[in-house]
């Protein structure tokens, strides 16, 4: 109970100061625009070929943006030294984990609700509403392990090169199954097992990510 | 272990790499359908096989050090992930090569092909981390969690010739096969493979050790001006 509500706390933290700035969305919103924007000359995209391709450039657009907001998650708190300060506090480092993956999450979220409409607008394909289960259950799993891996880095050397070299490998199952989702959801298929499959991972990735982070945030 | 050791260790590793080639292109049959190209099996396979296993070693090691904070453990998970990362180039290199005359490319998206591709990167980015992070104990507990992470792509690219369709030829040898002498031929080879890699993880363990030592003994050297370092003579 108490590991939940400093969680609610810390995710409440970011989202305030995010509010108040207003720097990480409307430059992640500019950033999955341009994506399209140079998919298409990338991709030659007429009215034949663009529903093929939305699918794949909708999960480079958001693996992408993903490694950003996630980068960002923890580089405010390293600029200010502020992370110490929280684990100072008695609060469960998993908590403060889960609530900064948490927030990182929503703000991806959002990310996506200007990258879904985006891309039905640009490159014609139908949102359903497996589409964006699939792609909001990935999101909790990419936000997990993006966190832990961000948290990791913003204590290292070259923390831009690696933090892309760590996360897009472990990625790569969301990938896998959340584009087969998206694209059976888009060709108008079912998508029950690989919706099922992302729940699955998340569940995994969740727990061993909140067991992990011990390690990484107290140190 | 001392470098005597590690030196007969060696040389009775190199010995039996030359005793599996021996059975791998004098013993082994020629296949009737691929030809002498068939022959890359055996290393491939055992060089995979052997990959695994050093990555298995780097999973033990991390999950002994985040609870034991044992730095032997830690040691052996370096050196066995970097090993395992020359095992699996070995591999990849050698199916390319296998590829190439048999399916008319060196590269295709398949299953396994990929699994293995981005398990190379991940092994790489553990080794990325160990240099990058500040050594010591933050190192070690940050690649101990990569390295632990890392390892679910291990069943991934096993079991990606049974769980997908894939162009990757399924498993031969437990599925019988196989040949008698091409049976005795991998068997020998992977026997070899895997104390080669045994006495490689040996070897990157002294140097670790070694390493270790030689970070220890070292005093940072006190940071003077040059005017002031002139002022003192």
């Amino acid at each position: 109970m108490r590991t939940i509500s400093i969680a609610l706390a810390v995710a409440r933290k970011d989202l305030t100061s995010e509010w108040r700035t207003r720097e990480l969305v409307p430059a992640l919103a500019q950033f999955v625009v341009l994506a399209l924007v140079i998919a298409n000359f990338g991709f030659q995209i007429d009215s034949h070929n663009a529903v093929a391709i939305a699918p794949g450039v909708l999960w480079m657009a958001l693996v992408f943006a993903g490694l950003v907001a996630f980068g960002r998650a923890f580089a405010a708190e390293r600029e200010q030294a502020s992370l110490e300060a929280m684990l100072l506090t008695a609060a469960p480092p998993a908590a403060i984990f889960a609530g900064k993956a948490l927030a990182a999450a929503l703000l991806l979220a959002i990310c996506e609700a200007v990258l879904l409409p985006a891309l039905a607008l640009f490159f014609g394909v139908r949102l359903s509403f497996d589409v964006v289960s699939a792609v909001l259950l990935a999101t909790v799993g990419m936000a997990v392990l993006g966190c832990l891996f961000a948290a990791m880095v913003a204590r290292v050397r070259a923390r831009e090169l690696l933090l892309p070299v760590l996360t897009l490998p472990l990625w790569i199952p969301f990938v896998v199954v959340g584009g087969q989702a998206v694209q059976a959801a888009m060709g108008g298929s079912v998508t029950g097992q690989a919706t099922g499959l992302l729940l699955d991972l998340d569940i995994l990735f969740v727990v061993l990510t909140s067991l992990a982070a011990r390690f990484v945030l107290d140190d | 272990m001392t470098n005597t050791r590690l030196g007969q260790a060696s040389a009775a590793a190199v010995s039996l790499m030359l005793v599996a080639a021996g059975f791998i292109f004098l013993y082994a049959p020629t296949d009737a359908l691929q030809g002498p190209v068939q022959r890359i099996f055996y290393l491939h396979v055992s060089s995979a096989i052997a990959a695994y296993g050093c990555f298995a070693v780097v999973l033990l090691g991390g999950v002994v050090y985040l609870w034991k904070e044992n730095i032997a453990a830690d040691r052996l998970a370096r050196a066995a992930a970097l090993v395992g990362v020359a095992f699996t180039s070995v591999t990849l290199v050698m199916g390319m090569i296998w590829a190439k005359p048999i399916w008319g490319t060196f590269w295709t998206w398949d299953a396994r092909l990929t699994s293995t591709l981005v398990l190379w990167i991940i092994y790489a980015g553990y080794l990325m981390v160990r240099r990058l992070a500040e050594p010591g104990r933050q190192a070690a507990r940050f690649a101990a969690v990569v390295g632990i992470f890392g390892f679910i792509d291990v069943p991934v690219v096993h079991f990606s010739v049974t769980w997908w369709r894939t162009q990757h030829p399924g498993p031969v040898v437990i599925n019988d096969t196989l040949p008698a002498e091409m049976l005795v031929a991998f068997l020998i080879t992977m026997a070899c493979t895997l104390f080669l890699a045994g006495v490689m993880i040996a070897i990157r363990y002294r140097i670790e050790v070694l390493m270790d030592q030689a970070a220890e003994k070292t005093v940072p050297a006190p940071i003077v001006a040059p005017s002031e370092a002139r002022g003192a003579r």
